[in-house]
């Protein structure tokens, strides 16, 4: 279990919040979607729970210990993370790029080799054509499928996803969202997902928190919040997609 | 008769193989310090933005120092000639592009990556070592490559400071005007400049991953060995100089003390220092090394005084004026007296008896425009002086003896003056690029390029007699030194100089052979 009271962070020394007063808990095994527009605080709410952002105020706990108390090298080492720009490392083949964190956490050789072609059919990257090719030989999706690959190698309880299929085009995302849902329900993962995509958090989330300019506006599930509302920013939010939606019936 | 070309090299072959080496051994040992240190400068540069400016900074000033003044200021620092203060000069100057591509090839490591490498746990260390470095490996080695083809080009200038290396032939070259010697230097240093930067571009090729779709199984195995390439060639240039030198066959004479004799870089003074050397051979036991063709007055100097060399044939009236500080004096008894008095109290040598000629500096024009002017004294030249052009050597340029004392005392200035190399003002003078130059009066090519000295009518130039200097706790350890070099009083006049100079300038003899002749002649060997 994931628990943020009353977190907020400044990058300018209080003159602005990219996150305000934010407390929310994540429970074990659920998906909690962080949505908002750019700029809102969520993928900085994301960076604070692994600490590659540390919080101006309020504490944050996982499995009810507060994150301060962990080594940050360490907790970053126990929780997955699949990166906005993915991020995989160009001079590492695709195999040695999921062994990453396994080699970090000091693994011996065969069984890192042995996690990462496990991982690698999972995804559906067969070994034995892609394990020694390099990034910049797969398409975009593939690449992906790499990151989250390497984000679960190390086995984390937690993953955290930075808006990872936002750079996709739309079928190769939709694509991967099914795959996502079908792992969640195969590994009880706790997993945090950052986007800005109404669709994908409604596809993907047991809740959904949304963010507005650094602050909670209403979290819960797509149940609660698409029939409450609690405020007018969350209504319009939805409200818009909806006439599109609509428009777009009316079209075809 | 000159030699053929493949005579000449023929001969040359083991030296060339030597001064290969030891070219090598310059540049490898420098670039691997300037990588050892310029690095985790640029390591620094880039986690310390306020460090970043001045640093960089620093090292850019360093790279705009021009090698002949770096090499002289680290002797000055380091107090001794050879290898260490120009491996120091060669670090320097590597420095500026090793640093400043690690910092930019570490600023060209995508975000997104650097930002993976964080959260998915690495620390700082493994952050460097495992993502950062090899991701800006391509642009730190392209700097390495830079850094050391530029290298193997300064280290040429080594052997003004008596590093050796290729730059050896080329001095040699220079000073005795002899452009097979300067081709013999400045060839090969090409060629290793070229093989340098094969090996480590070889290197770098053979440091990518292979990739799947690269065909053929030979390829991917050629890696390894293309990375060793650059370490072969290290080893090749250090190797060698840690193991005897494989000259020494019996050990009689391995054993014989060994003492170091030095010249400027000009004929005469390596003909001096042939002729002492060649003579301490033969009448005692010593063995001699030759470090000959040092910059300069000051190099040598310093040399001495720091135990590098034990010996070299220095002029009266350069250790009064230029190491003494002293006003010019004419007499040149009084002149061999203070510099005896002072080197003994300020610097532990000794001046043996003066060999018998005078190489003064002669203010010299061509002898066409000293007969249509009727030009016989420098005074003569005051009328037209503005109108002339004076190529005067560096030395004379600085020296209170050259230039800046004659214009105190014939009071007048030449209107444009140009700084010339010692060995080719006579050449200048002779094609009419300058009008004016400060000769040395025992140059044989004042004739051979029908040149006029004018007599010096104020009496300004000092005496400068040559003799043989050497340290005192040399003399003390091999007394026959004094006994031996003092048969050379008195046996070397101005005329015999002279030809002897013509012998190594203009017919291109090598000056062992001319000092050896002369030493024969004179029944002292």
């Amino acid at each position: 279990m994931i628990v943020l009271r009353r977190v907020n962070k400044s990058f300018d020394g209080g003159g602005s919040y990219a996150v305000r007063d934010l407390s929310l808990e994540v429970s074990t095994g659920e998906t909690l979607v962080l949505l908002g527009s750019s700029g809102c605080g969520k993928s900085t709410t994301l960076k604070l729970i692994n600490r590659l952002v540390e919080p101006s105020s309020g504490s944050l706990e996982i499995d009810g210990r507060d994150i301060l108390h962990h080594d940050p090298v360490q907790l970053r080492r126990s929780i997955g993370y699949v990166f906005q720009g993915i991020g995989l490392f160009p001079h590492l083949t695709i195999r040695q790029n999921v062994e990453v964190v396994p080699r970090l956490l000091g693994w011996p050789p065969s069984r890192r080799r042995d996690r990462a072609m496990e991982l690698m059919e999972m995804i559906g990257l067969l070994p034995d054509d892609y394990a020694e090719r390099f990034p910049d030989e797969l398409s975009g999706g593939e690449q992906q499928r790499v990151g989250v690959a390497r984000a679960l190698a190390g086995d984390p309880a937690y993953l955290l996803m930075d808006e990872p299929f936002g750079a996709l085009d739309a079928l190769t995302r939709d694509t991967l969202q099914q795959e996502l849902l079908s792992l969640k329900s195969r590994l009880h993962k706790t997993i945090v997902f950052v986007t800005h995509d109404i669709f994908e958090a409604l596809t993907l989330s047991d809740r959904i928190a949304i963010l507005h300019a650094g602050a909670m506006e209403q979290i819960g599930t797509k149940e609660e919040i698409l029939g409450r509302p609690a405020t007018p920013f969350v209504r319009d939010l939805f409200a818009k997609p909806a006439q599109q939606l609509t428009a777009f019936r009316e079209m075809l | 008769m000159e030699e053929s070309w493949l005579e000449f090299v023929a001969a040359r072959l083991p030296e060339l193989w030597l001064r290969t080496r030891e070219h090598l051994m310059l540049t490898a040992v420098s670039t691997s310090l300037a990588i050892a240190i310029g690095i985790p400068l640029g390591i620094v540069a880039r986690s310390r933005p306020g460090l970043r400016a001045p640093l960089l900074g620093a090292i850019g000033v360093v790279q705009t120092v021009p090698s002949l003044a770096m090499l002289a200021l680290l002797l000055a620092l380091l107090d001794r000639i050879g290898a260490v203060p120009a491996v120091a000069a060669l670090t320097l100057y590597a420095l500026l592009p090793i640093a400043r591509n690690t910092l930019t090839g570490l600023q060209g490591v995508p975000e997104e990556v650097r930002e993976a490498s964080r959260g998915l746990g690495m620390t700082v260390r493994q952050q460097l070592l495992m993502v950062d470095l090899p991701l800006a490996a391509p642009v730190i080695i392209a700097g390495i490559r830079t850094a050391a083809v530029v290298g193997v080009g300064v280290a040429t200038l080594s052997a003004f400071i008596g590093a050796g290396g290729l730059g050896q032939f080329i001095n040699r070259g220079l000073s005795l005007s002899n452009t097979r010697l300067i081709v013999l230097g400045a060839v090969p240093a090409a060629l290793l400049a070229l093989l340098v930067d094969f090996t480590i571009a070889a290197a770098q090729w053979g440091m990518r991953p292979s990739r799947r779709t690269e065909a053929g199984p030979i390829l991917p195995r050629l890696r390894p060995v293309a990375v060793a390439l650059p370490f072969l060639l290290f080893a090749a240039g250090i190797v060698p100089q840690m193991s005897p030198p494989a000259t020494a066959g019996d050990g009689e004479r391995t054993s014989a003390p060994t003492i170091r004799i030095a010249s400027k870089n000009f004929t005469e003074q390596v003909l001096l220092g042939e002729i002492m050397a060649q003579l301490l051979e033969t009448r005692t036991s010593l063995r001699v090394e030759r470090r000959f063709n040092l910059g300069g007055t000051m190099i040598c100097h310093r040399a001495l005084t720091s135990g590098e060399i034990d010996l070299y044939a220095e002029y009266t009236g350069t250790g009064l004026t230029a190491i003494l500080q002293r006003p010019p004096m004419s007499d040149p008894g009084d002149v061999l007296r203070i510099v005896r008095e002072e080197y003994r109290r300020e610097f532990d040598a000794r001046w043996l008896p003066p060999l018998g000629f005078n190489n003064t500096y002669a203010i010299t024009v061509r002898r066409g425009a000293a007969g249509r002017e009727g030009w016989r004294t420098v005074s003569d030249l005051a009328p037209r002086a503005a109108s002339l052009t004076a190529g005067w050597t560096a030395e004379f340029s600085e020296r209170p003896d050259g230039y800046p004392g004659l214009i105190e005392a014939y009071e007048y200035r030449f209107g444009t003056t140009l700084d010339v190399d010692p060995a080719l003002m006579y050449q200048a003078i002779h094609r009419g690029q300058v009008d004016v130059i400060a000769a040395f009066s025992t140059d044989g090519r004042i004739a051979a390029y029908d040149l006029q000295p004018l007599v010096d009518d104020r009496r300004f130039f000092p005496p400068y007699e040559a003799a043989p200097v050497v340290r005192l706790d040399t003399l003390e350890a091999h007394p026959e030194i004094e006994e031996t070099l003092s048969r050379l009083a008195g046996r070397l006049d101005n005329e015999t100089m002279q030809s002897l100079n013509y012998e190594v300038d203009h017919r291109k003899r090598r000056p062992g052979e001319v000092a050896r002749e002369f030493l024969l002649s004179q029944d002292l060997l």
